[in-house]
């Protein structure tokens, strides 16, 4: 069975559907523990994936210290883990008193079968540390490919298994930095590119082109691929599938004006995560729509960042969204992007909120279904850069490698790889 | 609207509020719309503005609020008959004229702008105004052409070379023209002086290319002294402080109040500049400005002007300052005394320090002595630094008879006076490289080695390739697993440190140190250095597995979290930092 048939089965099959957990494994394993024992967070889900990367069985024991792995007990494995600094504990083959924790109490133990390939959505151009994901996927030691427009459009999507989209801006506006930054090199090697890119395409102009590889990604998760977005491209993505025949770019990116009506236009069933927004129709504010809580850019409608708390599900009956708010850390401090989170009421009904930050209009991280396949989006730019400006440096993951929101990030690379277990008979 | 519009228009309505009491009140009335505004509800924010014009037409805060909404929502064209009606209303508002003028130029209409302009021009003849307004409705449209052309106009209607000369500069630096900016800052500092500074500042944007052409627009022979000494700013600001006081000092010829701003201005500039020649150029500036103000503050000058000569590398300009103020403050002979001792005139020093005691603070007085002993230690006289130390029995001063003592070869002496001295005495570099040695020196079993402390003078007085023979040789009287590792490190590390041909000599060291293994730090600490040493020279991949063995061989080391940080690198995993 394919990963996005056991997502689907999972929805739909509930809790009986599967065999109890409790299983008597007799080949020594190495467990490592992601609660605050961990010595690299981060590092481990490189391990568990190259683990199964290269045939091996393991196990992602949900809610058992922190979201503890489980792998084959071998000499490579090891020397691995004592390479990149990471803490494992040799256990008894079964581990009777462990599996019997978890089938007690609100955990469970899901199978990992295959390494997903994964594919970056991110210009050629980017450096490797202009996005969290890609920091992540390269500190934690996961191989991934760099795709963009042409390769979307023209149907690269289906090698891949899982897609993250970099802080991309959907609508063709250039982040709406255009105004703001004009005259910059680095925004003029942005318009440059993009323009080419369209023109390569045979797209009129650069929202247009975007439009189409909104659509393609659609299509993508609708057909069984994993999205996972961050930042401004969440938004933006929804934004430009809901515009489809409108006119929402300012004139600097397509030439023309905002429909003024196109507030009513926009038609919300085509989008992923959001409904009924507002467009934010100023060029000068690099701000989209009021999807986003914190308008960071927004002036005096910008809010201050507070903490965003991992909601608790049932592992057993909910192993989807338990594998994805996997973490040694419950409460974790919140952190700025273009997007920095989704406001409650422009939500869809039926968006599952994995955190949300308690008392606000607006939550951090969300998931759904699309047909065949699942997206998640979370919101801000870099969990350990939480004031990101243009021109920062870097964040070095190595002085972070107990980062909760970077765990976030490596719970959404794995969790394709989880396999349905064989229904009881 | 563009920012600058913006502002103008907030900028304006905070004029009217404080102004007008009266109007305030009305203004109160679109509070709301305000409100709205900043939520980002412009449709409804202009609803609330019209209702307020339609019941007062001149009402400005509700009319610039109009302006800025209606052109986010693409409808400047409703603004217009509101505006001329208003204007039909109130003639005299420079205001409401202006505020038509950005109408229309958002409306892209120039022939009607121009016309509008020049009726206003015409009903005040002597005003610039209109034609100032003009142009930045153009400028914020970027058409610099017909912009020039309305500022141009305007200087050739009302007379005047410097007329409308800083808007003719700003509008030409938008343009990138950076030398016709310049010849237009030129008439303008000439017709005032107070804009110099912000002259300085537009023009210091200037792009290297055109660095040349604009440097000899504003310190040719033709130019002013005013606009010379905006030259030579410029030219600090570019990082050019040679050439700028070159500039500048020769604008110096009189005393008058505008040279001694004019010095204090450069020599607080200059000092922005981290650069030596940074430093010396203000100490120069700042010596020259101690002569036309009165003690103490001349004196203070001086005394700042001798520590960026000093910062500088100018000790013979630091030491004429000294010399040509003969009563000079402790500070000032502290100061020479650091300069007689940095120069090597180490008798001349130890005598004038023996005969300042009385006018010396304690604190100078010390560290004075300290530099006294490094300086003779350099020069491998260990006796007199032993004597220029003195009954000094400060922490500083045991430390540095540690260094002493270890130089003779005393490792006995050294450990003892260093674990006296402790970790806090000097600075934190200090007790860093002393903590060091000490951890070398606990590896050793004898209390005395002539050739290891000879070999350490060898080093500490810079000659690094003898230092390392000597070190070597040292090493090999050494047991193994009883100083002979650790030494032999340090042979490597000052090797590798060298680089070039001793970048060969470092490696074998490496290579021997992690050969011979044992339980000791030197093994792992060898091979994170040979491993560092690999990818400053670009063989990562040869690095790896060093790296790799260290943290397989060596799990408890102190080592291990720094060989993993560069074994990360190594592999491009995390950024360079």
């Amino acid at each position: 069975m394919k990963r996005r048939d056991f997502v689907r089965s999972i929805g739909a099959l509930g809790l009986t559907s599967f065999i109890p957990s409790f299983r008597h494994s007799v080949i020594p394993s190495l467990l490592i523990p992601m609660d605050d024992a961990q010595t690299d967070h981060l590092k481990a889900y490189g391990l568990t994936y190259k683990a199964i990367q290269a045939g091996l069985k393991a196990e992602w024991l949900l809610n058992y210290r922190g979201g503890s792995f489980l792998v084959p007990d071998l000499d490579a494995l090891r020397r691995d883990a004592a390479l990149n600094g990471i803490r494992f504990e040799p256990v008894d083959s079964g581990m009777p008193a462990v599996r019997g924790e978890i089938e007690a109490n609100n955990m469970d133990v899901v199978p990992l079968e295959k390494a997903p390939k994964v594919a970056v959505y991110a210009p050629p151009n980017a450096a490797p540390w202009d996005d969290a994901v890609t920091m992540a996927l390269q500190y934690a030691g996961i191989p991934f490919t760099k795709i963009w427009d042409a390769d979307v459009v023209n149907g690269g999507l289906r090698d891949y298994d899982w897609l993250h989209l970099h802080h991309e801006d959907f609508t063709g506006q250039y982040s709406k930095f255009f105004l703001i930054y004009s005259g910059l090199p680095w925004l003029a090697e942005m318009v440059q590119r993009n323009s080419d890119m369209a023109r390569r395409l045979g797209f009129q102009t650069v929202p247009d082109l975007k439009k189409a590889v909104a659509r393609g990604i659609h299509g993508y998760v609708e057909n069984g691929g994993f999205l996972f977005a961050m930042c401004t491209a969440t938004e933006t993505i929804d934004l430009a599938l809901a515009a489809e025949h409108v006119d929402i770019a300012a004139t600097f990116a397509d030439g023309t004006p905002i429909d003024p009506d196109a507030d009513a236009k926009l038609d919300w069933s085509k989008s992923f995560a959001f409904t009924s927004a507002h467009l934010e129709p100023n060029p000068l504010v690099a701000s989209f729509s009021d999807i986003d809580g914190h308008q960071v850019n927004g002036g005096a409608r910008r809010q201050p960042l507070g903490a965003f708390t991992l909601f608790n599900f049932s592992a057993k009956i909910d192993p989807v969204p338990t594998m994805l708010v996997q973490n040694h850390r419950q409460v974790i401090s919140d952190f700025y992007g273009l997007t920095t989170s989704f406001t409650r009421t422009r939500l869809k009904p039926g968006v599952t909120i994995l955190a949300e930050e308690e008392g606000a209009p607006w939550v951090k991280y969300v998931h759904g279904d699309l047909g065949k396949g699942t997206w998640t989006f979370f919101g801000g730019h870099d969990p350990e850069d939480p004031q990101h400006q243009i021109g920062d440096p870097p964040t070095d993951l190595s002085l972070h490698p107990h980062s909760p929101g970077y765990r976030l990030i490596l719970n959404n690379v794995l969790f394709p790889a989880a396999k349905k277990r064989e229904l009881k008979t | 609207m563009t920012r600058s519009l913006n502002w103008a228009a907030v900028a304006s309505l905070v004029l009217v509020f404080s102004a007008d009491p009266g109007r305030a009140a009305r203004g109160q009335a679109i509070g709301p719309g305000f409100e709205l505004e900043r939520s980002g509800r412009y449709a409804d924010a202009a609803t609330i503005y019209f209702t307020t014009v339609r019941s007062d037409p001149t009402n400005l805060p509700a009319l610039l609020g109009l302006e800025r909404t209606l052109f986010v929502l693409n409808r400047m064209s409703e603004l217009l008959p509101l505006v001329q009606q208003a204007r039909a209303r109130l003639p005299e508002s420079p205001a409401l004229r202006s505020l038509e003028l950005r109408v229309y130029a958002a409306l892209n209409q120039t022939d009607s702008l121009a016309a509008i302009a020049l009726r206003w021009a015409a009903s005040v003849p002597r005003s610039d105004a209109p034609y100032r307004e003009w142009g930045l409705a153009l400028v914020d449209r970027r058409m610099w052409d017909e912009a020039r052309r309305a500022y141009l106009t305007g200087r050739k209607t009302l007379g005047g070379e410097g007329t409308l000369a800083i808007e003719l500069a700003e509008l030409e630096q938008r343009a990138g023209n950076w030398e016709a900016s310049a010849a237009e800052w030129v008439r303008a500092v000439t017709r005032s002086a107070d804009v110099g500074p912000n002259a300085a500042s537009q023009l210091a944007d200037a792009p290297a290319p055109v660095h040349e052409h604009v440097a000899r627009i504003l310190t040719g022979p033709d130019a002013s002294v005013r606009v010379r000494r905006v030259g030579a700013e410029v030219l600090l600001a570019w990082g050019q402080p040679n050439a700028a006081w070159v500039v500048m000092e020769q604008t110096l010829g009189q005393d008058d109040s505008d040279t001694q701003v004019a010095l204090r201005r450069f020599a607080d500039l200059a000092g922005a500049l981290p650069t030596p020649e940074g430093h010396r150029v203000r100490g120069m500036a700042l010596t020259r400005w101690a002569d036309f103000v009165p003690s103490p503050v001349s004196d203070r000058a001086r005394a700042e002007a001798v520590r960026e000569l000093l910062e500088g590398g100018d000790r013979a300009g630091a030491r004429r300052v000294l010399e040509a103020h003969a009563d000079a403050t402790a500070l000032g002979q502290a100061s020479l005394l650091q300069i007689l001792i940095a120069d090597g005139q180490l008798d001349v020093a130890a005598a004038r320090l023996e005969t300042s005691k009385t006018t010396l603070t304690a604190d100078d007085r010390g560290a004075l002595r300290l530099a006294l002993a490094q300086a003779r230690i350099a020069r491998g006289e260990l006796d007199r630094a032993d004597a220029a130390l003195g009954d000094d029995s400060s922490v500083a001063a045991i430390a540095q008879r540690g260094w002493i003592a270890l130089y003779r070869g005393n490792l006995k002496g050294a450990m003892e006076a260093f674990r006296v001295a402790g970790p806090y005495a000097t600075d934190r570099a200090a007790a860093t490289e002393r903590t060091a040695m000490m951890a070398l020196l606990q590896r050793i079993q004898e209390e005395s080695s002539p050739e290891l402390g000879a070999a350490l003078l060898t080093l500490a007085r810079g000659d690094s390739v003898a230092a390392i023979v000597a070190l070597r040789r040292a090493a090999s009287r050494l047991p193994v697993q009883g100083g002979r590792l650790e030494v032999q490190l340090l042979a490597a590390q000052v090797a590798a440190q060298k680089g070039g041909d001793q970048e060969a000599t470092a490696v074998a060291l490496f290579d021997e140190v992690v050969r011979a293994g044992g339980a000791g730090a030197a093994p792992p600490a060898a091979e994170l250095e040979w491993a560092r040493l690999l990818v400053r020279t670009g063989r990562s991949a040869e690095a790896i597995p060093h790296l790799e063995h260290l943290i397989l061989t060596y799990p408890n080391s102190a080592f291990v979290p720094d060989a993993r940080r560069v074994l990360e690198r190594a592999k491009g995993a995390i950024p360079k930092s």
